[in-house]
């Protein structure tokens, strides 16, 4: 009896065995003809121009960022690490109201594109500095900094009042912004970054809360200018740009049009002004607001904000600042060009 | 893995970027010259962040690595405690990239974008140009040939011998044209423009080429008639793809 049940145990996983290794055997077999048979025909297949061309976008947008990520993340870690929360709330008016233009002016120091302010004006926050503070400069450091603004003299020679017209719309959205969030911004939608208090065993020196903070923040940000980048590569090669041309007649399309257009290619605020430049067929206004919506609102920027903010925040704050920002650049374009 | 993630994610990224900056002139399909110190500055100190990272991982024992990580990763409230202590998840994306520039470098911008990006004409109103320099012939960019030919009333092309380089794209019924794109910062904001060639057979698209020869006039001044700029040429070579396939505005 038990006998008998050994030899039939074993009688049955040997067919079993047998039966997953020849099955098993063809599949794999099958796949792996299939795989080098067809495997190099689909990969050249799947790398259509309009592919190579996403890659080259995609890696394009991340690699410029990169530089400015990183300056941004070392000065937010450093405020983090060193600089004590006493000292941020006597450089600014403790009236919020006096606050948000204060901060917004300070923007013009932090010499960098966008994706270097976030990540600050995370950390400024998390060092008690007001919200409405923080965001005024957040908006207005990548669009009125010297840099910005020697790169937009530049690109219009002819019209010295452009770079006026880019600063005073682009702080002017800042300060609206930030008064906006004071009078009725809510706590809950931002989800504060905090950062754990420092350790009760006391490991945590200045240096090394500053190299914790600066690669977490880096990572972290790194991951969504990713996101960010593969969203205007991919709008890069949907929209075609003839749909450009068919919006240049009327000027109120055309400043809705190309601050639409800030929004999904998500072009640098240092060189948004070379590209604003060359859609010569665009009425100045448009032009305009082109450069005040592309530092403040754009796909990788929500992305970024998404991130270190939350995503019901980023949500709301980006589609008001972009209704802010077009105002603003249509009264100042009104006014001065 | 979890233990030494962030460093590799650093390493990874920092390499990549040294990859195309340091090591070769890849960068240069991406990104405008003007960028690269920065990148290395960059690159160099991702690489060192990630070594020390590593270095500091591997001194502490287990149940610190929590504490060194530190539970900046706060916002995700509701998240197990544990999940603080690891790298940020949508980090990971950065390895797209990253080993897309190490591995399969993406090629420079061809005649693909330039036959989306409906060519531009620069931005500018007829007037005077600068004297064009000595030498026959006169090496321009085509940006510069077709800002000259359409906007120049002193028509300082005329009589002259130029030579232009760029890459093959065709137009419809035959013409075809040496195309360059112009990128100011990063490739996200390339341009087009390009020189409708004459008197020469038509090569693949994407070829890159160096022409010689002359201005043909057409159209007035300023004018749509005047565009695209045209040049009768004399000769055709086939070149390698320059080191810096993009032109400067």
């Amino acid at each position: 009896m038990q006998n008998q049940r050994t030899v039939a145990d074993g009688l049955r996983f040997a067919v079993r065995a047998l039966v997953h290794a020849v099955l098993g055997g063809a599949a794999l077999v099958a796949i792996a003809t299939v795989v080098s048979v067809l495997g190099p025909t689909l990969a050249l297949d799947l790398y259509t121009p309009p592919v190579a061309a996403w890659w080259t976008v995609f890696t394009a947008v991340a690699v410029q960022g990169v530089p400015f990520l990183l300056l941004g993340t070392v000065v937010s870690a450093a405020i983090g690490a060193f600089v004590p929360e006493r000292v941020l709330k006597r450089l600014l008016p403790r009236r919020q109201a006096l606050a948000v233009p204060v901060a917004g002016v300070a923007g013009a120091v932090l010499p960098g594109c966008e994706c270097a302010s976030v990540p600050v004006a995370g950390s400024l926050m998390r060092r008690g500095v007001a919200p409405a503070a923080a965001l005024a400069f957040l908006l207005s450091a990548p669009a009125i900094n010297p840099v910005v603004l020697v790169a937009t003299s530049i690109a219009f020679p002819d019209q010295p009042h452009m770079v006026l017209a880019r600063l005073l719309a682009s702080l002017g959205t800042a300060v609206v912004m930030g008064w906006l969030w004071a009078r009725f911004g809510k706590e809950e939608w931002l989800r504060l970054p905090r950062r754990a208090a420092p350790h009760a065993n006391g490991t945590a020196t200045g240096a090394r809360a500053f190299l914790a903070g600066l690669q977490h923040d880096f990572l972290h940000a790194g991951g969504f200018l990713v996101l960010g980048a593969a969203a205007a590569a991919t709008f890069n090669i949907v929209v075609p740009a003839s749909v450009l041309d068919v919006f240049t007649g009327s000027p109120w399309t055309a400043v809705l049009l190309l601050a639409l257009l800030a929004v999904v290619l998500c072009v640098c605020s240092e060189a948004d002004a070379f590209v604003a430049a060359s859609l010569s067929a665009f009425p100045a206004t448009a032009r305009l607001a082109f450069m005040v919506v592309g530092p403040m609102v754009d796909l990788k920027l929500i992305a970024l904000q998404a991130g270190t903010f939350g995503r019901a925040f980023a949500v709301r704050f980006a589609s008001v600042t972009w209704v802010v920002a077009v105002a603003a650049s249509v009264f100042v374009g009104w006014w001065l060009l | 893995m979890r233990r030494y993630g962030t460093a590799v994610l650093l390493l990874l990224t920092g390499g990549a970027v040294l990859r195309i900056t340091l090591f070769s002139e890849l960068y240069l399909r991406y990104v405008q010259a003007g960028l690269r110190p920065y990148l290395i500055v960059s690159g160099a100190a991702l690489v060192l962040l990630g070594l020390a990272t590593a270095v500091l991982r591997s001194r502490t024992p287990d149940d610190h690595v929590a504490l060194a990580c530190e539970d900046q990763h706060g916002h995700d409230e509701q998240e197990a405690p544990h999940s603080h202590h690891r790298t940020p998840r949508t980090a990971w994306l950065l390895t797209l990239p990253a080993v897309a520039l190490l591995l399969f470098p993406p090629p420079a911008l061809g005649s693909y974008s330039a036959a989306r990006e409906a060519a531009q004409r620069a931005a500018q109103g007829v007037g005077t140009f600068p004297a064009l320099p000595a030498g026959n012939p006169v090496e321009l960019t085509v940006a510069e040939f077709s800002s000259r030919a359409i906007y120049d009333s002193r028509r300082s092309l005329k009589g002259r011998t130029v030579r232009l380089t760029g890459f093959v794209t065709h137009g419809d019924d035959g013409t075809w044209y040496v195309t360059r794109l112009t990128v100011s910062c990063c490739a996200a904001d390339a341009t087009t423009s390009k020189a409708e060639v004459r008197g020469a057979d038509a090569l693949p698209a994407d070829t890159w080429v160096t022409v010689t020869g002359t201005w043909h006039p057409k159209g007035a001044l300023g004018s749509d008639e005047a565009w695209p700029p045209v040049l009768d040429v004399t000769t055709v070579t086939q070149v390698k793809q320059p080191a810096d396939p993009y032109e400067k505005p």
